[in-house]
């Protein structure tokens, strides 16, 4: 295991802050996605291989926790599309790649992300709550 | 006027005049192809996934979305172009950055060639499951 302990154990010594922060953000939110997005191909395919399956693909989809997991993957999605934006527009301009820069543009990327993620994150819990919490 | 104490100085400075920007020769091989695909595939999926996100997720809802539902929508031939190009470029990108991350941890050779062929071999299956899926449409149960 010293292939992933050694890794692991820089990666938590070197206390690179804000940048270090959007590099681990920006790998998190990109391999959640991946998994959600292999799951949700399976899933759908099941429309032509075995389309009796596909309700009960959505019927767990419907569940507390998948919503849950859903209003997260969003905002996945949003970070994961604004910090790429952000390394390639650095990328176009190399001086940029400095630490003051680093530290505030991630604090942007961050709240450009939660801003675009509150009011999707408002529709999709209410939808919740009207849906599995009996709403009138 | 730049402060001694300042390990950067230097370095800013330099940055400042464009001398410490490095220019290399970028070689034409698998990996530079794969990063202007990540850079590309990138930008084109911040559209087309925001908008399938924003179309299914939020405004449609899980709770609104049935056989009935997919049939509908694949009943116009844009949208399933438009699902076919999710899925050709989310995937790949998608499996392209795993295959980044894995390559970053595992440092043996074997492992890692071992673990390519997989990933490619995963990537090639459930693109082309998807998309017989998309091509062939929804069956009635």
């Amino acid at each position: 295991m010293t292939t992933l302990r050694v890794p692991l154990e820089g990666s938590l010594r070197y206390r690179g802050r804000e940048g270090q922060w959007a590099y681990l953000l920006h790998r998190f939110t990109g391999l959640g996605t991946l998994l959600f997005l292999t799951i949700h191909i399976l899933d759908t395919s099941t429309v032509y291989f075995a389309p009796g399956l596909y309700e009960h693909a959505i019927a767990i989809y419907r569940s507390t926790p998948f919503m849950l997991g859903e209003i997260a993957l969003v905002f996945c999605v949003l970070y994961h599309g604004v910090n790429g934006l952000r390394v390639a527009a650095f990328d176009l301009r190399p001086a940029w790649w400095r630490e003051d820069r680093q530290r505030s543009s991630f604090w942007w990327v961050l709240g450009l992300s939660f801003l675009l993620w509150l009011p999707a994150a408002f529709l999709m819990g209410r939808s919740l709550i009207l849906n599995n919490f009996g709403g009138a | 006027m730049t402060a001694p104490s300042d390990p950067s100085a230097p370095l800013r400075a330099g940055y400042a005049q464009g001398a410490s920007v490095r220019r290399v020769e970028r070689p034409k091989n698998f990996e530079t192809t794969a990063w202007l695909f990540m850079r590309y595939s990138g930008l084109l999926l911040i559209p087309l996934v925001w908008v399938h996100v924003l179309i299914q997720d939020v405004l449609v809802g899980v709770h609104a979305i049935d056989l009935d539902y997919v049939a509908l929508r694949w009943a116009t031939l844009g949208w399933r172009v438009y699902d076919i190009a999710l899925l050709a470029f989310a995937f790949a990108h998608g499996m392209n950055g795993l295959r980044n991350v894995l390559n970053d941890y595992v440092r043996g050779t074997r492992v890692r060639r071992a673990l390519d062929w997989l990933l490619l071999l995963g990537w090639l299956v459930i693109s082309a499951i998807g998309a017989v899926a998309i091509v062939g449409g929804v069956q009635s149960p």
